[in-house]
């Protein structure tokens, strides 16, 4: 009986005691209308936790999400995407140009000259010069030097060091108050086409043990470089800001915080952004100047870097923390320390809370100094589910949410709600592998893309939530060349152009040359709904043209390891994500185009190459636009890709969330919230505040 | 009793080492290397890649990775490639965080099921057997997160409750009755969710061992000689078809480090099991081979204990 009793019993409590808890939960009513501070709070949420609060050392977006509040860079992009003083009120880029006065040699000008003379009519020369005398600041000679270094040479097996010394000529060293990266090209009118290449460097130097000649002569390059292009940039910070401890943002924090990304053992994923910086200077605490190694126009852009506050993190401080874990200084570095979990920066928002996969709370900060920003509170709540977000955002606990392309056209309609979309930052794209046949033929190249019905795609695949893309750069940049017409669809131009290929349908319908069938393999990785769609797509469009084409899911990892880095493929589905410089090099350079490198369709164009590297090297950003432009077209008209669209996000944000502004005379207006010209709407977020009813817009002008 | 403990503990430690061997061989077998190491990240320079495996080791032989990561777990020292936290903390959060539902779960999968298993073998092929075998199947054949969104959707929009996660977002200044009952709130959708196939499962088990036991010759004979249908059936049998659950008993013990991915996930529970997939996604290797390592741990430990229990509650087997 007692028994019997306790196994009806024991379920019954329990359940009763899990139900009863139902009476304490507060509703989400409670939660959200009628708690007051609720409108001083933003609340978004995340798929995945952040991993390290360190702008150095982490590159995932959640993490740069809150890094971007916490922490603040010396610029970033307006609105325009123009760069704008943050840290920095100011910045001033100009050159230093070195070249080696070539003893003997001829000048077109002035037959053989030295050192001294050939400044002086240079100079007088330059200032005339209607293209570099404007800009021309300074000329001076440095004297010759010895230069002492050594060489450690690993292509034997056994590593060997070599005593080099070099012995440099005069120099000249010009200043220019802006960065050209023809002005050599312009001195060339003067000294002639073969004053710099005659330069023998490999004469000066002498080497112990002797090197073979061929390796001299890279090395002599390489240490008297007869040219030499050095940029600088001098950021003057502003005497306002502080770190979220006090402590004030001095030019010691940003010499420090390319320190720390430059050092190998805290292993930055920024490494590369900064490896062509040549040293960083304090001028005095407020101007700090940092002279870069050769032309690398990217290299302004970087510095929307979080600076690091150097008291917490230099060695000595990391020393103390170990001691105080217990832990041996030795093996303790920036990655150790517990500031990568609490994060003190300059930014708009100040480090509060992190509960690992729950949520990390930020509070306002109130010694910002462009004012401290609406809101009080910013909570980012990592729920990896996205129907769950979906849920939350209705009850009002979570004040945004990243709308799926299916649900666009129901929810974009609701009046709760404004919304904002704009095109993401990548594209995805059909690869063709070039060094193969025939895909190394342009005409097969454009009537394979021309067979695919890319609109319909947009239509079908992605619901409308895409844009079609005809090269490589963001669509809303000003470097995207809007003058190029997407590849048509038409299936009957596209048999034409195979026909001239020399592909003709045989008995069997397929596309045959020379007896053999137009087949391959379209692969792509396992996991992305889109691109699998994209695939049978594919496989039926150009089976209507007449060509066998298999198909092929892998794994990811594989798919990279074994496919795409050992360049095994005939074609592929992929996408890049991509930010808004228009640095291509790794991606179309054909010096990429071997193993584990990212050209791996193997896009070689000399054209092409010139243009990448003009504009790695342009400071001058509406020629930089014009390189890019052409750039765009060269590629576009060889097809290496079938580019095909370019993604389109849409958020959902609550309607009583508005622009708060207050001017100088403290008049306060509220504004709507506008998405800037590249679709971003978070620009504004530092005015943002959310109203207690809906917000009445005409009435406040 | 003494040389069985022995003789066993060391089988179960040369199985672990080769547990340990294989987990170690698949994982770093597997095709993929740690997210930090992107090879189609353009900003990724060959130099930064091989500096990368190099700080994990990934360029040394196999053995000697095998050795540097148990030497670093025994001695504690194993980090996470992910945020450089020590993995055993990491583990011990989320065990913590996994452990109430676990608990909350396995009560109710144990407590329903025994009463719904005895009354549907006592009412054999009865209405109450009948509808409790068809929920049975139907809980087994849904799908748990289809499930899971069901109850969200409909608790959500009609009793207008937050489930989501481990407690209501953004109460902090409530009594600590409030807590705790919020906290038990939100355990109730999700240890349901975990409980339903288990009870299906468990019910139809108890079912059928009673079915045996009842149609035992003593159970005949007690019934013969005139006791009750309540002693019958409540004392001597359902004693002797409980047996076989004492060895189940142990084995529930690996659940405590397995965690619900799915149901983790859907309810944004900062749990073990949401932890080692991301961990599995993201290469993150120690504390992939970690929570394996306690995982085998568990389960010779659990076999262990089933083996000692099976030993007490039948005095006929002898060890």
């Amino acid at each position: 009986m007692s028994i019997r009793r306790f196994l009806i019993i024991a379920p019954t409590v329990i359940t009763l005691v899990l139900l009863a808890s139902y009476f304490w939960v507060p509703t989400y009513e409670e939660q959200t209308r009628g708690n007051p501070g609720r409108l001083e709070q933003f609340i978004t949420t995340s798929i995945g936790d952040a991993t390290l609060l360190n702008p150095i050392l982490s590159a995932n977006s959640a993490s740069s999400q809150i890094e971007g509040l916490v922490f603040e860079g010396l610029i970033d992009r307006d609105e325009d995407l123009q760069y704008r003083g943050r840290v920095a009120r100011d910045w001033r880029i100009y050159e230093h140009a070195y070249f080696y006065v070539n003893d003997g040699a001829q000048t077109a000008s002035w037959g053989v000259l030295p050192g001294p003379e050939l400044l002086l009519k240079l100079k007088s020369a330059l200032k005339a010069d209607p293209l570099v005398g404007p800009h021309l600041v300074a000329m001076d000679l440095l004297p010759a030097e010895t230069i002492l270094s050594d060489h450690i040479d690993k292509t034997d097996s056994q590593a060997r060091t070599f005593a080099i010394q070099a012995n440099a000529p005069e120099r000249i060293r010009i200043t220019l108050d802006h960065v050209d990266q023809l002005f050599f090209d312009r001195l060339a009118v003067f000294l002639g086409k073969d004053y710099f290449e005659q330069f023998d460097a490999a004469a000066r130097l002498v080497c112990d043990p002797e090197l073979p000649p061929r390796q001299l002569s890279i090395l002599a390059r390489e240490i008297l470089p007869v040219t030499v292009h050095n940029p600088v940039i001098d950021f003057f910070l502003r005497p306002d800001v502080r770190f979220h401890d006090g402590r004030q943002l001095t030019a010691e924090d940003v010499k420090f915080t390319y320190e720390a990304i430059i050092n190998p053992e805290n292993l930055s994923p920024r490494t590369p952004d900064f490896e062509p910086v040549k040293q960083v200077e304090i001028i005095d605490p407020l101007t700090v100047r940092i002279i870069y190694k050769r032309l690398y126009s990217p290299a302004i852009g970087t510095w929307a870097m979080g600076i690091l506050p150097k008291h917490l993190l230099d060695s000595e401080a990391l020393s103390q923390e170990a001691d105080r874990h217990g832990q041996d200084p030795a093996h303790f570095g920036l990655r150790q320390s517990d500031f990568n979990r609490h994060p003190v920066g300059c930014g708009p928002f100040v480090f509060q809370e992190w509960k690992s996969d729950q949520y990390i709370r930020l509070k306002q900060n109130p010694a910002y100094w462009e004012g401290p920003p609406n809101y009080h509170e910013y909570v980012m709540r990592i729920i990896p589910d996205t129907l769950t977000q979906e849920m939350e955002f209705y009850a009002g606990t979570v004040d945004d949410y990243n709308v799926q392309p299916h649900q666009v056209s129901r929810l974009s309609k609701d009046e709760r709600f404004q919304h904002f979309s704009g095109a993401s930052f990548g594209y995805a794209y059909i690869g063709y592998n070039m060094r193969r046949p025939p895909f190394d033929d342009v005409r097969v190249r454009r009537a394979l893309g021309m067979a695919i019905d890319t609109q319909k795609i947009i239509d079908f695949v992605l619901y409308g939530q895409g844009e079609r893309i005809t090269g490589p750069f963001a669509k809303q940049t000003d470097y995207y060349n809007r003058d190029i017409p997407p590849l048509p669809y038409d299936p009957k131009g596209a048999e034409a152009l195979l026909n001239a290929a020399g592909w003709h349908r045989g008995s069997d319908g397929y596309l045959q040359k020379n007896g053999k069938r137009f087949a391959f393999t379209l692969i792509t990785n396992n996991g992305n709904q889109l691109r699998k769609a994209i695939l049978a797509i594919a496989q039926d469009a150009w089976k209507k043209i007449g060509i066998q084409v298999e198909t092929d899911l892998l794994e990811w990892s594989v798919f990279i390891q074994k496919r795409v880095n050992e360049l095994d493929f005939d074609a592929l589905i992929l996408g890049w994500s991509m930010g808004i410089n228009p640095d291509l090099f790794q991606i179309w350079h054909s010096s990429q185009t071997g193993k584990f490198q990212l050209n791996f369709v193997g896009y070689a164009d000399p054209l092409s190459d010139d243009l990448i590297l003009k504009i790695r090297r342009e400071y001058d950003p509406v020629r930089q636009v014009q390189y890019c432009h052409l750039l765009h077209q060269r590629i576009a008209a060889a097809q290496p890709y079938t580019f095909l669209y370019v993604g389109r996000w849409t958020a959902l944000l609550d309607k009583r969330i508005v622009r708060r502004v207050t001017d100088n005379a403290g008049h306060t207006a509220i504004l709507p919230i506008v998405p800037t010209k590249t679709g971003g709407y978070t620009f504004h977020f530092n005015q943002w505040i959310k109203l207690s009813g809906p917000p009445n817009m005409a009435a406040d002008g | 009793m003494l040389s069985y403990l022995g003789r066993s503990t060391l089988q179960k430690l040369v199985t672990l080492f080769f547990v340990s061997v294989i987990s170690f061989l698949i994982i770093h077998l597997a095709p993929g290397e740690p997210s930090q190491i992107d090879p189609l990240n353009p900003k990724f320079t060959p130099e930064i890649v091989e500096r990368m495996r190099k700080e994990f080791h990934l360029d040394k032989p196999l053995y000697s990775q095998y050795l540097l990561f148990y030497r670093d777990l025994f001695t504690g020292r194993i980090v996470s490639w992910k945020d450089n936290q020590p993995v055993l903390g990491k583990i011990w959060e989320r065990f913590l965080n996994s452990l109430p539902l676990f608990i909350v779960g396995t009560l109710l999968t144990w407590t329903f099921s025994f009463p719904v298993g005895i009354r549907s073998a006592i009412g054999r092929d009865g209405v109450y057997d009948k509808s409790t075998t068809f929920l049975a199947y139907l809980l087994i054949s849904i799908p748990g997160f289809f499930f899971a969104y069901i109850m969200i959707i409909l608790v959500v929009t009609h009793l207008h409750v937050p489930v989501i996660g481990m407690e209501t977002f953004g109460v902090t200044s409530a009594s600590p009755l409030v807590h705790f009952m919020d906290r038990t709130w939100h355990l109730v959708l999700p240890s349901i969710l975990g409980a339903t196939g288990g009870v299906a499962v468990l019910s139809r088990y108890v079912r059928s061992q009673m079915l045996e036991i009842i149609g035992q010759d003593y159970v005949r004979t007690a019934r013969a000689k005139g006791l009750s249908v309540e002693t019958v059936y409540y004392k001597h049998a359902l004693r002797n078809a409980l047996l076989p659950f004492v060895t189940m008993f142990g084995l529930i013990l690996p659940g405590l480090i397995g965690g619900s991915v799915i149901i983790e996930s859907i309810f944004s529970w900062p749990g073990m099991g949401r932890m080692a997939y991301e961990a599995i996604l993201a290469r993150d290797y120690p504390i992939i081979l970690t929570v394996n390592f306690l995982t085998a741990v568990l389960v010779l430990l659990g076999t262990l204990v089933s083996d000692l229990l099976y030993m007490v509650v039948d005095p006929r087997i002898k060890l």
